[in-house]
């Protein structure tokens, strides 16, 4: 009799244990549910297996999201650290203090604004010309398809992997010959001849129903008619990758900006912090936490921008296959 | 079949038929671009060949020398030290670099846990990419006491490293920090590719009974396969051209030469070593075998791209 309800209170709690369980697993796939598709659907997360790989593949990208902001965490911390502190021994990570006056005081030692103010005037250039000379050119090889079209696109995709800078030399002695040393000209005109955002534009206006420029064109539209009121309307979100695109690329840009800008007052941040870093091992004049904090000040108009604009620039680098 | 007959009609008559009104719109709208594209990329380009036929003083060309100057540079021992490094680069970041950014967008795909999150966090880096970053990495490898990486060693007890100052860890070195930058940006055109994937494709394959591996193997693989050969061939275009990294954490190709690259050999001839005989021509030959190497693996890319077009079941 004893051993009847012993059994039988024995296998209620492992009843109520097993319902637990199931409940729990339940609730764990619960977080699944949205999961139709993938690799691993929701209905894969019964098996513990799934759990466990699930785990260690979070705590994969939880390690190389530290690794992808460790380094810019540790730049920004230690631009605060003084000279000395430096180069302290044993190494401590966090500087004595984070006194505001200090970005001052590098931001006036090296009168910054006006490189800031050059950086700006080479970007907005060149997303000017990026935009408008890549998209005339296509938009002319795309729809117009003026006769012998086809020689342009062909030479066009020809330098489409040459990088302009290849061909140093020469674009420098040209540059030189035509009296542009010194000059933003070359800098934002540079960017209107990029095969590269030529081909953004051309597929995304190959992509436009054509019966749409018939139907303007049977109702009398010219084609210039037709590029301003219907083209160009249509093509705000390609306008907007290529001058994502433009913006960080000019931004960035150093070798010819380098060479071209050889007048101190005329160079962008990008050039100034170049020619500081690669003279003050011999000079001396320049602390290296002064850079440190240099570096944070050139990379925080990048961080807010990517701020701002994050979802269309994760969607740009997405849509157009290829990275910066 | 029928396109390309009309389009051949239509080249017949390029020289025969009256011109269009769209015909000379289409010019005019061109030509501005047309004058850019001369101006910074076919000019250059044609007259960087025509130099490296040439003796130069300064930057002006002087005589036919035929190729001479490829004699030259190639038995110039820097030269053949940057050729050989420059593949090297290329290795290293085929090694480290490829594998990354498919394995991160795996990943990513099948996390349904703070996705967003890790896709901004991962693609950070490819956003502030600049000199800055490049000058960053170098104050990080710093073997001396500033350096951060060596104050971990040394706190975990090992010997301190000599980083980039070490002729043998300097290209793998430089291959990481390139990694960093760029492995996040390669993951979402990875992601994009993953979630293109009909997810019929899976669930058959979950009636068929195949596990992870058997469904990463026969349906993720082949279906984002085209996407991995185009960036293969880009990865390798892009590291040909390495010139920032060597040029700024080595001070220009140290330690002794281990880290020159073609492309910072073609600024060092033509700006550095102004002094030489015919250095802008040098210059430019070298970059004429980059820009020869460039485009043998174009050629391979345009190959692809239009096997991928089609077969756009699989693009």
């Amino acid at each position: 009799m004893l051993k009847k309800i012993s059994a039988f209170f024995s296998k209620v709690k492992t009843d109520l244990a097993k319902r637990r369980r199931e409940k729990k697993a339940e609730r764990k796939i619960e977080t699944f549910s949205g999961k139709k598709d993938g690799i691993l659907a929701w209905s894969d997360y019964r098996h513990p297996g799934a759990w466990i790989a699930y785990a260690v593949g979070i705590g994969i990208l939880i390690i190389f999201a530290f690794l992808a902001l460790a380094p810019i965490f540790w730049l920004f911390v230690s631009s605060f650290k003084g000279t000395e502190e430096l180069n302290d021994v044993p190494y401590h990570f966090w500087p004595q203090s984070f006194s505001l006056t200090k970005i001052i005081k590098v931001w006036q030692s090296q009168n910054l604004g006006i490189y800031f103010l050059n950086s700006v005037i080479v970007v907005v250039g060149s997303v000017v010309a990026a935009v408008f000379f890549n998209g005339l050119l296509a938009y002319a090889v795309s729809v117009l398809k003026p006769r012998g079209y086809k020689v342009i696109y062909a030479l066009v995709m020809l330098s489409f992997m040459i990088p302009a800078v290849a061909n140093l030399v020469p674009l420098f002695k040209e540059i030189a010959d035509f009296g542009l040393i010194n000059n933003y000209l070359p800098l934002c005109l540079g960017a209107g001849a990029n095969a590269f955002y030529f081909m953004l534009f051309k597929t995304y206006f190959d992509s436009l129903p054509k019966d749409l420029f018939e139907a303007a064109r049977v109702d009398g539209a010219g084609d210039l008619r037709i590029f301003f009121s219907i083209v160009t309307p249509l093509s705000r979100p390609i306008i907007g990758v290529v001058s994502i695109f433009t913006m960080t690329a000019a931004w960035s840009d150093l070798l010819l900006p380098y060479l071209v800008l050889q007048d101190g007052g005329m160079q962008t941040i990008m050039v100034k912090i170049y020619s500081i870093q690669s003279t003050m091992s011999t000079s001396g004049d320049f602390p290296p936490d002064y850079l440190l904090m240099l570096l944070c000040l050139s990379i925080i108009p990048q961080i807010v921008f990517f701020a701002l604009f994050q979802k269309q620039i994760t969607a740009t680098s997405t849509t157009s296959g290829i990275k910066e | 079949m029928k396109m390309a007959a009309a389009e051949k009609k239509q080249y017949r008559g390029f020289w025969r038929g009256k011109l269009r009104k769209r015909d000379l719109i289409g010019w005019a709208l061109m030509l501005p671009s047309i004058l850019l594209f001369t101006f910074f990329v076919w000019w250059p380009l044609g007259s960087n060949i025509g130099l490296s036929f040439f003796a130069s003083v300064g930057f002006n060309a002087t005589r036919f020398v035929g190729f001479a100057n490829y004699e030259t540079v190639f038995h110039d021992p820097i030269f053949l030290k940057a050729l050989l490094n420059t593949l090297k680069y290329v290795g290293w970041s085929l090694l480290i670099g490829f594998v990354i950014p498919i394995f991160l967008g795996l990943l990513l795909s099948e996390v349904v846990h703070f996705k967003g999150f890790f896709r901004t966090v991962l693609y950070f880096p490819s956003m502030i990419s600049g000199i800055a970053v490049v000058i960053m990495w170098s104050y990080l490898l710093d073997p001396n006491a500033i350096g951060p990486l060596n104050a971990i060693v040394v706190a975990l007890g090992g010997t301190p490293f000599l980083f980039l100052s070490d002729p043998h860890w300097v290209i793998p070195l430089i291959v990481i920090t390139m990694t960093w930058r760029g492995a996040g940006g390669t993951m979402l055109v990875y992601l994009s590719a993953l979630q293109t994937i009909d997810n019929s494709l899976y669930e058959e394959a979950r009636i068929e009974g195949a596990g992870f591996l058997q469904r990463i193997h026969y349906v993720t693989i082949p279906h984002i396969l085209p996407t991995i050969r185009t960036l293969l061939v880009l990865q390798i275009i892009s590291v040909l051209q390495i010139f920032y990294e060597p040029l700024v954490m080595t001070s220009g190709g140290g330690p002794n030469g281990e880290s020159e690259s073609l492309m910072l050999l073609a600024y060092q001839y033509a700006f550095l070593d102004a002094g030489t005989a015919s250095h802008a021509s040098l210059s430019s030959a070298t970059s004429v075998i980059l820009s020869a190497l460039i485009i043998l693996f174009t050629v391979v890319y345009l190959a692809f791209a239009s096997k991928q077009k089609k077969e756009p079941e699989n693009a």
